[in-house]
Parts: C-alpha cells; structure tokens; sequence
C-alpha cells in the first residue's frame, strides 16, 4: 500500500465532520434569517470578530484550554464505552476544591507549589464525583448514563450550599470563596496574552494519545469500548477498567475546573457553570474520537462561542445562538455518518460497534448483517 | 402436475397473486413430491417436479467484479439461477461465496458485471431492491426482532396499505406455519424459539414477501443434525414448488444432497459447475472428487493417522462435580465430571444446547461455578477468572467468532494480540510493541494460509473462515497446556477443516490435554481418544474411540441408554 491512499483515509471520516460543521452553519444561518437577522453579517462578524481581533483569538486560545482538557478525559471514557454525562458536576466540585485549596494557600507558599496543590485538589474533587457513578455501576451494575447525569445535579446544588456557608468568603455578600489575587493566578505564556492553562490542555491530549496508541491499558480500554464480550472472553479486568475509564474523564474534568479557577477567575461563585459538558461531547464525536483531532475542533468551538459572544450583542442575537449552533453540528454529524457508512468503500454492511452500546451487551459486530446499523450511528469511527 | 407447477411459476409475477399461490401451494404439500425419499433420489429430476425446458434462468448474473481495497472477491462470475432448483455454491474459504450471494441480495453492489431478472436488466442497489425482484434473503445473522411475535415479524415492512389486514395476515402466516412443520402460534414471540426455527420463520418471512429466488449463506452450520435434515426437506419442497433456492456450505455431504446445480468458486472466479446431469450420472464419490478437486486445485488430503490413548494416568485437569446456572433456577450444567489427560483428544459429542457451550466456558474461567471443583496440574483455579485460567495454560477457542472472539474494527494483529495483550512478546505489561503484534500475525497468517490483505486490516472484512483460522491461530499461540475447542472447524472449507483437525491432533500428541466440542460426529471419530457424550448438562457417557460409533453416538445424544463407562475424575 502506498503512502497516498493512507493519507487520504486518515482524512476521509473529517470530512464527514467538516460536512457536519458546514451543514450545521447553514441551517443556523436559515434560522437567524427566520427570525428576521441577516445570517451574512451575522457570519461576517463572528468571523472578523472572534479571528480578526486579538481579543477575540487571545479568548479564543483561553477558552480552548478546559475544553482540552475534558474532552481528554471524555475519550478516555467514551472510547471505554462508558457514558460520563456527568462532566459538568465533576468540574464544579473539582472547580470548588481548587478555590477553596487555592485561596487559602495563596500567599503562605511560592505560588507553583499553591498551582500544584489546587490543580491536585480539582482532580481530587472529580474523581470523588465520578468514584460514586463508578462504584454504582461495577459493584451494582447502574447505567452510568443516569447515575453521571444525577450527580450533575447534586454537584449544583451542593456546591452552591458549600459557597453559602462553610467556605464562603466572609468579607463579602455574595456567594463566592475567598480570591486568588491577580499576581498569584497562572501566568502568561510568554509574549501572548494565554495563561499556560492551554499548555495543560494539549499535554492532556497528547498523553491521552500515547495512552491509546502505545500503551496497555489504551489497548484494552479501547477493547473494551468496542467489544465488551470479547474484553470479558480475552479476560481484561473489565470492572477495573470501567472504572478507570470514569475516574480518568471525571478526575480530568476536576482538572478543567481547577484551571478556570487558577488561570482566569480566581475564585468560585456559586452560579458558576460554564457547561463545557455539552460543547465536549460535540468537538470529541466530530473529531471521531480520535484524541488528536481534539485540538482543531476544541479551537473552532472555542472560536464559536467567542465570536459568538462577541457579535452576539451588537447585532441582537440571543448567545444562546452558538449552543444551538453546537447542538446542530452533533445532528448533522449523526446524518452526515449514516451517509458515509452508505458510501463506504467496504459497503454498507460494515457494521462496527462504537460506545453507543455503553452499559448494554454490545450488538453483533458483523460483517454479514446490514440491519440496525443505522441506530447508533453516532459512534461509528473510522 | 407439470402443468401446475408452469402455471404457478407464471402467475408470480405479480406480488398478490404470488402469494395466494404460494399459500396455495403450501398449504396443500403434495403427497407425490419426492421430498421424502431419499437424499440421492431426491436431486435427480423427476417428471412431475422438474420445470419445463423452454424456461430460461431467472437469474442471470454476468461477469460480475466486486473488489474491496486490494482484494478482488469476485472477478468476472457468472451464475444463472433456475427456477424450481436448488444451486448450491461451493468454494474455499475467501472464495467469495458470501460477496456473490451479497450482490445478489442489494447488500453490495458489483464494480461491474451485469443482473438480469427474468431477462430484464436491473440495478440492485439495496435490499429492498432485492426484494422487490422477488430474491429474500436468509442472513445467517438472524435479523428477527426477538420481542414481537411471529406474525408481527413476519408482517412487518411487507405490508403495502397502510392499513394492516392482519386477519387475512394471521391466516395466511398460520397456514405457513403449520406447512412448515412448526407446531406454533402466530402469536408466539420469537425469543421463545430455538434456532432452528427462527430460520424457519425467516424463510417464511422471505416467502410471505413473494420470494421466489431464496438465498441461504450457510444456513446449516447453526443448527443440529435434527434441524439440518428438515431444513434440507424443507427447501425440497421449496424448489418443488419453483422456488430458485440457493445454498451456500461446506458440508460436501449437505450440498450433494439436495443441489440440481452446483456451482464452484475459487480465488472469487467460477472454477466450475456441474449440473443435474452431471450430478445425476456419476457415483456419489467421482462427484466428490471432482468438486474436491475443482475446490482446491488438488486432490483431497489423505485422512489422519488415528492414535488412541485409553485414559489412564495421571489427569492433567480435573473437573468435579461442577455445575453451573445459565438463567435463573435452571443448570447449564449439573455436576458433571471429567478427566483429561496429557496426549488425548476429548471428544465432546452431544445436540447442541445440551451445555457444551458452558462446559467451555467454565474451563476457561469464563463463567463461574455454582459448585464444584476444578482443578489444573493439582493447583485449583474454579472461579478465578479468564486471565488466571489463561496464564495457568488454558486455551479456550469460543464457538462465537463474531461477537466474542474478535473485535471486528480492530486489526488482524491487535485481534492476534487480543488475549496476552499484557505479557511478552506484545507489551511489556505497560508499553505495547506493536511491531512485536505485527510479526505474530505475519506468522499467524502464514501458519494457517489466511487470506487478508495485511496484518492491519480490521478483522472484521475477513471471511467467516478466515476468522476461524486467526482464532485458532490464537490460542495455539499461547501454548496452552490444556486446549478447549468449541466447533473449531465451523465456517471452514474442507481442507482447512482436515488442516486443523490435524493440528489439534498433533498438539495432542506433543502433550497437550485437547477437549473439542463439536456436532460434526466425524470430527470427532476422526480425532478422539475417547469422546463424551452430553445430554442436559451432564456427561452421559465416555466412550473409549474404539467402542464409539456414529450410531451409538447418535443414540446416546438424543436420550438413548446410559452407559457410563470409565466415569471420569
Ligand atoms: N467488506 C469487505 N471488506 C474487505 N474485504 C472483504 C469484504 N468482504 C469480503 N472481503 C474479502 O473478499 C474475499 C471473499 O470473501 P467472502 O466473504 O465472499 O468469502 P466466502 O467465500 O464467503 O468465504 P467463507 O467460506 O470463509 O465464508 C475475502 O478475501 C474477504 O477477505
Ligand atoms: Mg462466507
């Protein structure tokens, strides 16, 4: 085989995604024309805004950061086949341990060591937050899909009690832990206005490549996550693994959690909940949930949501306008697989099983049977 | 009746009428059909079931080319169906079997070559193409929906209106049921039936949608030698009706049975064909030799020596008393004792379901033990899990290639790699050595001749046999002390099929402990030193090879006397 057509293969499933995102902007367009707003503009200055602007990069590259970071963590578990929606808890509670751990060692020891021991205490939260969905599901078998999902929940509203008492801030009103000063937060990558929170984010993703590509554990996770049966029958520690699998993505979350803390707000309020969840769960199926593609698509969502914002006001578009933007590209990703799965080269009765089967005993993986394969789509991969 | 039977296939070619007919037709068996004399009989053309000769192939299929990446899977075949014939395709493994019949059925569409239906060309870009032209197809995956009922199954997607006649429908599927030798309700979910009769109700299913060209993909290899021989009758009556029936197999025995036509593949090109008279004019074994020998190329292997060891000694594995649940409240296996020793092959007999399966998967740690003992080389390993039993050096080859054994979207190497993924060669317990997994499956693929593009194709575009062989391959890797083979040789042409027989044979003979499962008796008499027979979950006899007969054997599966010889352990 040359190298020509291996090349060309390796891009073939982004095109599916770059198809999605097009067909995505499009209806997005048709609807802003709906509502009586001219989508060309609209378009035009999301563009100019969030790429011609140092503002709009230099947010951008910000935002990129904890998107990284959790979708490293959410391939790690979906790739396992385990369901996390439970993201968003495990990055408040992680957030929330972060500015309690930070704010009260800022100041009493050199500021690396107070980074380390917050970053520490936001993985510590998350993987607390994900420890109860995990034990539930492999001593008790609960779908993780509901009890990740609750979880979110009880982190929202133990979170916002915690900052309303025992760890809120005395010395003021509203709701919030003590600040981390300006001068102790993360610093800057030199020369550009990004704290090194995006630095974080492309380890995670590349170690989570390495973990995937060389390691073990990534070789049985991925077993595990297109195969469950054949995981249990080449005997791989599948309750272990699944648990990894949810520790990883919830401990990687707390992370996140930790790095808007230290890098951008400096405290935790308790109505704070970015909801990277969601924009995570798109950019990781978009990039097929091959962990290096992450970093385009977390920059173009990034990019999104702060163009989007920024031509948001002017123009009198509601912001929400990007999160259904977010939602339609995972629509059109959906359709766009079941074209491609038409015209692929192996035909169509290629069925391969993808983390859509999470928490059930996975269908057959079978070259013969056509049938079915449309559902679960989704989690085709290349 | 000759006269009828023009009339009948005339009257299909519209989809109502087809189906009056074809409940016409089945609802009243006709007592002269030759569908219960006997097998040789039966293939050669009888007056009052063959069709006239002014017909023309229903199916005309022409210099048809399908490749996928680098390999070509059909070049330049041809094949003609005729109606009120049953046309059997033979080939190795990866002789493209399978695509042809895929083709056929909208599953793939051909690169090139040409269709035509009744003379007319046409374009079959999708199952339901297919069916429209008449051509139902029986999956060997089972595309049944287990929690609706036979009716529903059978009904759904067929109806044209949208208002369901399911009176008339209720009618019609019971009268088929009832034809079809099924002593069922309309209304029976399918999960309550046995595999055997799912396959019927996919053939009803086909039929019921006015198929009038079948296409089976080896149809037999699911079911016991029971379901075989009514499926085989079944599909007589079929074609005594003018249905164009296609069988693909690699069971030489099956095909010669009921096959007008027979049709040979080899490397994706016809390698032959033979037709009624060709197959009526020979002895059954000139036949055979020349199907063997179009196959492969070459005349059949010679059989194997055969050993016999008695089973004295020293056991390597013991198994006491082991019984274990499948559902709730009912045992898969009840306290069942066994003995193995280094050197012997230990035939499994027994009609499948009987606990074959969870006497395999209970040895390879598989599926716990609710009581019992088993005990490997003196160290006990019950209940210890896959990993414990492999690196104690059990090897267990699964009967379900598809949906335990492999991961279908992963590379033939990582598939070799599967079960010691965390030891030497392939990891140093944390980092992989892909290169390492690489060069087992390069010697995998040459050790068992399998046919695939390369060690990084996914296994899952493999043919069925040439799975089979990577699984076997597999194990064999792990130099096991104790090798349990469940239907190792299913899906695999006769000579790969001989091939590995001889393997396990031979990893007998080096020491080895072999148990091998399997419902082909001749396999079993080919290569055991003593062959158990299973019934409910308990061994109810072991017979020394010497004292083993097909017919004994056969006896003591379906419930004959027990005779426990040697009772093991
Ligand atoms: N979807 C696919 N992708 C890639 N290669 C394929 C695909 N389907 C079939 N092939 C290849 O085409 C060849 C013919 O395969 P096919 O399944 O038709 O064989 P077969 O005669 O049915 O074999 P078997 O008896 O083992 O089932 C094989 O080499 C196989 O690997
Ligand atoms: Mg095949």
């Amino acid at each position: 085989m040359t190298r020509q057509p291996r090349l060309a293969a390796h891009f073939a499933p982004l095109l599916t995604s770059l198809a999605a995102v097009v067909a995505a902007m499009l209806l997005g367009g048709i609807f802003l024309a709906i509502r009586g707003k001219d989508p060309v503009a609209a378009f035009a200055m999301l563009f100019s805004r969030g790429l011609g602007t140092s503002y709009g990069i230099s947010e951008s590259l910000i935002r990129m950061a904890p998107l990284l970071i959790v979708s490293a963590g959410l391939v790690i578990a979906l790739r396992a086949g385990v369901w996390n929606i439970g993201i968003d808890g495990q990055l408040l509670i992680g957030a929330l341990f972060a500015g309690v751990t930070g704010s009260s060692l800022a100041g009493q020891i050199p500021p690396p060591l107070m980074w380390l021991a917050a970053a520490l205490a936001g993985i510590i939260g998350g993987l607390l937050w994900a420890l109860v969905p995990g034990l539930l599901r492999v001593r008790w078998g609960l779908n993780e899909i509901i009890t990740t999902l609750m979880m979110n929940y009880v982190a929202i509203n133990v979170t916002s009690w915690l900052v309303k008492g025992p760890v809120k801030d005395p010395s003021v009103v509203p709701p919030q832990t003590r600040l981390i000063p300006v001068e102790l937060r993360l610093p800057k990558i030199p020369g550009t206005g990004v704290h090194i929170g995006l630095l974080v984010g492309l380890l995670a993703v590349i170690l989570v490549t390495i973990l995937f590509r060389h390691t073990v554990a990534g070789f049985m996770l991925d077993v595990l996550g297109r195969n469950r049966q054949a995981a249990i029958h080449a005997g791989m520690p599948v309750n272990r693994l699944t648990l990894l699998a949810l520790l990883a993505s919830g401990a990687l979350a707390g992370l996140a959690g930790a790095n808007d803390i230290l890098g951008v707000k400096g405290l935790f309020q308790g109505n704070w909940n970015p909801g990277y969840g969601f924009a995570a769960f798109a950019l990781v199926y978009l990039a097929r949930l091959d962990s290096l593609w992450i970093i385009p698509f977390a920059w173009f969502l990034s990019f999104l949501s702060i163009g989007g914002e920024m031509m948001a006001r002017p123009l009198n578009i509601p912001t929400y306008f990007v999160d259904m933007l977010e939602g339609l590209m995972l629509l059109c990703f959906a359709v766009a697989t079941w074209f491609e799965r038409l015209r692929s080269p192996y035909g169509r009765a290629e069925v391969e099983i993808g983390p859509a089967n999470a928490g059930e005993p996975p269908g057959p993986a079978v070259r013969e049977t056509a049938v079915g394969s449309a559902a679960g789509n989704i989690g085709g991969r290349r | 009746m000759a006269i009828l039977t023009v009339a009948e296939t005339e009257t299909m070619n519209t989809k109502t009428s087809q189906q009056r007919n074809q409940k016409r037709a089945l609802g009243r068996p006709r007592p002269d059909a030759p569908h219960t004399s006997a097998p040789s009989d039966s293939r050669l053309p009888t007056s009052d079931s063959r069709l006239p000769t002014r017909h023309s192939p229903l199916v005309q299929m022409r210099d048809i080319s399908k490749r996928f990446g680098p390999v070509v899977a059909n070049d330049r075949v041809s094949l003609d169906l005729w109606p009120g014939e049953i046309h059997a395709i033979l080939g190795e493994n990866g002789a493209g079997k399978t695509t042809l019949v895929n083709i056929l059925s909208g599953m793939e569409t051909p690169d090139s070559g040409t269709i035509r239906v009744e003379g007319a060309e046409v374009q079959i870009a999708a199952p339901a193409n297919a069916l429209r032209l008449g051509i139902g197809t029986v999956y060997q995956h089972f595309t049944l929906v287990p929690n609706l009922s036979i009716l529903e199954n059978v009904v759904l997607g067929a109806q044209r209106s949208l208002v369901l006649d399911l009176a008339d429908a209720r009618a019609q599927v019971a009268t088929m049921l009832a034809d079809f030798g099924l002593d069922l309700s309309p209304d029976t979910e399918i999960r309550h039936l046995a595999l055997g009769q799912r396959q019927r109700i996919e053939i009803i299913k086909a039929l019921y949608r006015g198929s009038r060209i079948l296409l089976l993909d080896e149809p037999t290899s699911v079911l016991t030698p029971g379901e075989v021989a009514s499926l085989l009758d079944l599909l007589r009556r079929l074609r005594d009706q003018g249905v164009a029936v296609v069988l693909i197999t690699h069971k030489l025995g099956e095909a010669l049975a009921v096959s007008d036509r027979v049709t040979i593949l080899r490397g994706g090109r016809n390698a032959g064909e033979l037709g009624p008279d060709a197959l009526a004019e020979a002895s059954r074994e000139s036949v055979r030799h020349r199907i063997i020998e179009q196959m492969f190329g070459a005349p059949e292997a010679a059989g194997h020596p055969r050993p016999v060891r008695d089973g004295t000694g020293t056991p390597l594995l013991t198994l006491e008393r082991i019984s274990t649940a499948s559902a709730p409240g009912s045992l898969a296996l009840r306290g069942l004792s066994l003995a193995l020793h280094r050197g012997e092959v230990f035939g499994i007999a027994g009609v499948d379901g009987n606990g074959q399966k969870e006497l395999g998967e209970v040895i390879a740690g598989q599926r716990p033990v609710t009581t019992g003992r088993i005990v490997l080389e003196g160290k006990e390993i019950t209940n210890r899990g896959v990993a414990a039993a492999t690196r104690a050096g059990i090897a267990y080859v699964t009967d379900d290639r598809l949906q335990e054994g492999t991961v279908a979207a992963l590379s033939v190497a990582e598939n070799v790699a599967l079960k010691a993924i965390g030891r030497k060669p392939f990891s140093n317990g944390f980092w992989l050595d892909r290169r390492a997994m690489e060069e087992a499956a390069r010697r995998a693929i040459a050790a068992f001749d399998v046919k695939t593009p390369g060690p990084d194709t996914p296994i899952g575009r493999l043919s069925g046999g040439n799975i089979q062989k990577l699984l076997l391959a597999r194990e064999l890797a792990l130099d096991p002390l104790v090798l349990v083979c469940n239907k190792p040789t299913h899906g695999l042409d006769l000579r790969t099929a001989d091939v590995v027989a001889g393997i396990l044979r031979e990893q007998a003979d080096a020491g080895k402990a072999v148990l091998l499962i399997s419902s082909e008796l001749d396999e079993l008499l080919a290569i055991s030193d003593r062959i158990g027979v299973m019934v409910d979950g308990e061994l109810v006899a072991v017979l020394p090879r010497a004292e083993a007969t097909l017919e004994t054997l056969g006896d003591l599966m379906l419930g004959g006397q027990r005779r426990t010889h040697q009772v093991a352990g």
